[in-house]
């Protein structure tokens, strides 16, 4: 028989039974909708996660990081003095493959300008001239920080765009460098205001004119930042708050190290692993973390959500196919009598097989197009919910996917009623009433 | 050669521990072109030879050729393609299929025998003019009389040109002057060269035929021409 025909008998089949051919079609519209929008909103993460990854600082970084020592050495833990500043003089002067090492320290306090009103309370941080590299950023106006103002101590700082336009707002970012800020109280000069720096997808929406605060920003710590040199912060801003610090032994809040050259990765590990283990007297109290971890860690939670909508997916598209199994059993009891004449006027037994378990795939389908429809809408609404730089993307390999599977369970779902129909004894369907 | 020989057939059904022979041992040639009826009371097994002969169903024991076919251990798509090919069935209770028109009805075995579309609904359109219904084409079953339906039925058997046709009772469900008038169309179908095969209970139909076949208890008990 040709392919064809059982196409239009299958077509007219459903079409005379609508109402109960689309509640059956609808474990499968659950799943392919929900496949497709798990797709997408996986593929969105990834995508989110991939220009992060670009725009916040490429493969070259490590970060240094606290961790509990081993128990082995848990006992002489605190022969190490941890992360200080002298780690970053030893990682500079000692590892030869790392081109830059930001040492940071901050502290939270009020920053405003004279008679400006309620001072805000931000984050003040205590960089190097290094942090320029390492932090990826660039200015818009003025400078950043040099090695006379870490050597002098000076009193300068160099804002984020997103504080400049809080403290002087409608003012040109050019007029603002020059003019003071109170940081703690205390007179800072502003000899740079940072670049603002926002993902493609934002800048899209504030040149479309629209305002939206919606997700977390990635951005915000920089567009945030108040930096000020790190010895400024030491000598002026925190000696206050912990006396007993020295410059040298004072604990870091970060440290992060730039590898020169990508291809030097391993050995630039090794070496900054070898200087902080003489540092710190063979205590493992830290961790280098690359931004490849970072990747890895999103990678698998993006797996976590891929695996948990792939399931629930999977689950709706037995649970569809069990109806329409349901369905088509249904429909072949009914239609015995018509399977016996089809037999008797000279239909194989494969006819009527291929017969129903195309019906039984046309449902399916029509089924996986509803859900497509359905995925489309899943879609805009998770649009409006997801963040910003997370959007949801639909891809057309997606849909062929989601289709595919809804195929695939029609086909199996109808194996059982197409060898049931087709195993029908014409005499017996002939007679029957 | 005929075109429908049988030797030693027999056709056992099991119920149980109980076997029922439907049909014992039975011989029987014709011959292409003969107009025939089986008659036998009900349980005597002539529905069970027609089963055979119309290759619904195959055989315990025997021997049967068909169109000088071999079918006695036939498989399941020799059966299919006997059935379509070769041989039209009128039922007595017509067996259209209600959701399809009169044409569509008509074209049924053109399609399982791999006729193209256009080509299927030609030649269904023509045998609805053979059998008179040449103006009620897109009715569907339900909306005929069942004189009309049998006509409808007729022309399906007819459709794709078979030599044997075949009719189980194809008057039962018809008031005695529609039955008439299906007969008549049995008898001009045996003129223009179709082999006819009616089965019956109804000595009076029998009578219509050349050669009546008396079935009992799955034995050809008598043979004679009305």
């Amino acid at each position: 028989m040709n392919p064809l025909v059982a196409i239009s008998i299958g077509l007219r089949e459903i079409a005379a039974h609508k109402f109960r051919t689309c509640l059956s079609m609808l474990g499968i519209v659950l799943g392919v909708s929900s496949l497709i929008a798990t797709m997408a909103l996986t593929r969105g993460i990834e995508e989110g996660t991939r220009i992060f990854m670009q725009q916040m600082g490429g493969l070259e970084l490590v970060s240094i990081v606290n961790k509990e020592p081993s128990s082995k050495k848990y006992e002489f833990a605190n022969l190490s003095p941890g992360r200080t500043l002298r780690d970053a003089e030893a990682i500079r002067r000692s590892a030869s493959f790392i081109s830059h090492v930001s040492p940071e320290i901050s502290l939270n306090t009020a920053v405003a300008i004279e008679g400006g009103g309620n001072p805000d309370r931000r984050v003040v941080r205590g960089v190097y001239p290094d942090h320029f590299v390492i932090g990826m950023h660039k200015v818009a106006a003025g400078r950043f920080l040099t090695p006379l103002d870490i050597e002098c101590g000076s009193r300068c700082t160099v804002i984020g765009d997103t504080v400049a336009k809080k403290l002087w707002p409608g003012i040109p970012t050019q007029l603002i460098v020059g003019k003071t800020i109170l940081i703690d109280n205390r007179p800072f000069l502003v000899v740079g205001v940072l670049a603002l720096y926002e993902m493609e997808e934002q800048a899209r929406a504030r040149r479309a004119g629209k305002r939206s605060n919606r997700g977390w920003d990635p951005f915000r710590s920089k567009n945030e930042a108040v930096l000020v040199p790190f010895t400024t912060m030491f000598h002026e801003l925190r000696s206050g708050a912990f006396p007993l610090d020295s410059l040298e032994t004072m604990k870091l809040e970060t440290l992060t190290v730039r590898v020169g050259d990508l291809n030097n990765f391993d050995s630039a590990l090794g070496q900054v692993r070898a200087v902080l283990d003489i540092n710190h007297r063979g205590v493992d109290d830290f961790n280098l973390e690359t931004r490849q971890d970072w990747f890895d860690r999103m990678e698998s939670s993006v797996r976590a959500t891929r695996l948990s909508g792939g399931l629930l997916a999977a689950i709706s598209l037995v649970v569809g196919g069990i109806g329409i199994m349901n369905i088509m059993l249904a429909s072949i009891s009914e239609r015995v009598r018509e399977i016996g004449i089809r037999l008797a006027v000279g239909a194989r037994q494969r006819d009527i097989f291929w017969q129903i378990l195309i019906e039984s795939i046309l449902v399916s389908f029509l089924g996986g197009l509803l859900g497509i429809l359905a995925s489309l809408g899943l879609i805009e609404i998770l649009k409006n919910i997801a963040p910003e730089q997370n959007v949801p993307v639909l891809t057309p390999d997606a849909i062929l996917l989601a289709v595919g599977f809804a195929i695939a369970a029609g086909l199996l779902s109808g194996l059982y009623p197409a060898a049931k129909a087709s195993g029908i004894d014409p005499i017996t369907a002939l007679r029957y009433e | 050669m005929s075109l429908i020989h049988l030797e030693g057939l027999s056709k056992v059904y099991r119920v149980g521990d109980q076997e029922i022979r439907a049909l014992d041992e039975v011989n029987l040639r014709i011959e292409e072109g003969e107009f025939i009826a089986i008659i036998g009371s009900s349980g005597s097994g002539k529905s069970t030879l027609m089963h055979l002969l119309g290759c619904l169903d195959t055989p315990t024991a025997g021997r049967m050729e068909i169109c000088g076919k071999n079918l006695t251990k036939a498989s399941n798509d020799e059966l299919a393609r006997m059935r379509n090919r070769e041989i039209g069935f009128v039922f007595q209770a017509f067996n259209l299929l209600p959701k399809l028109d009169v044409v569509s009805n008509i074209a049924l075995p053109l399609i399982y025998a791999g006729v193209p579309s256009h080509e299927r609904l030609n030649r269904a359109k023509k045998v609805a003019a053979d059998v008179g219904l040449g103006d009620r084409l897109a009715n569907r079953p339900p909306q005929l009389s069942g004189g009309q339906c049998q006509r409808v039925a007729i022309a399906r058997a007819l459709v794709n040109n078979p030599r044997i046709l075949f009719g189980d009772e194809p008057t039962g469900n018809l008031d005695s002057a529609t039955g008439r008038m299906i007969l008549e169309m049995f008898d001009a179908l045996h003129a223009s060269g179709k082999t006819v095969v009616l089965v019956t209970h109804d000595p009076a139909i029998a009578a219509r035929s050349r050669r009546v076949i008396e079935i009992c208890d799955g034995r050809i008990t008598r043979e004679y021409a009305p």
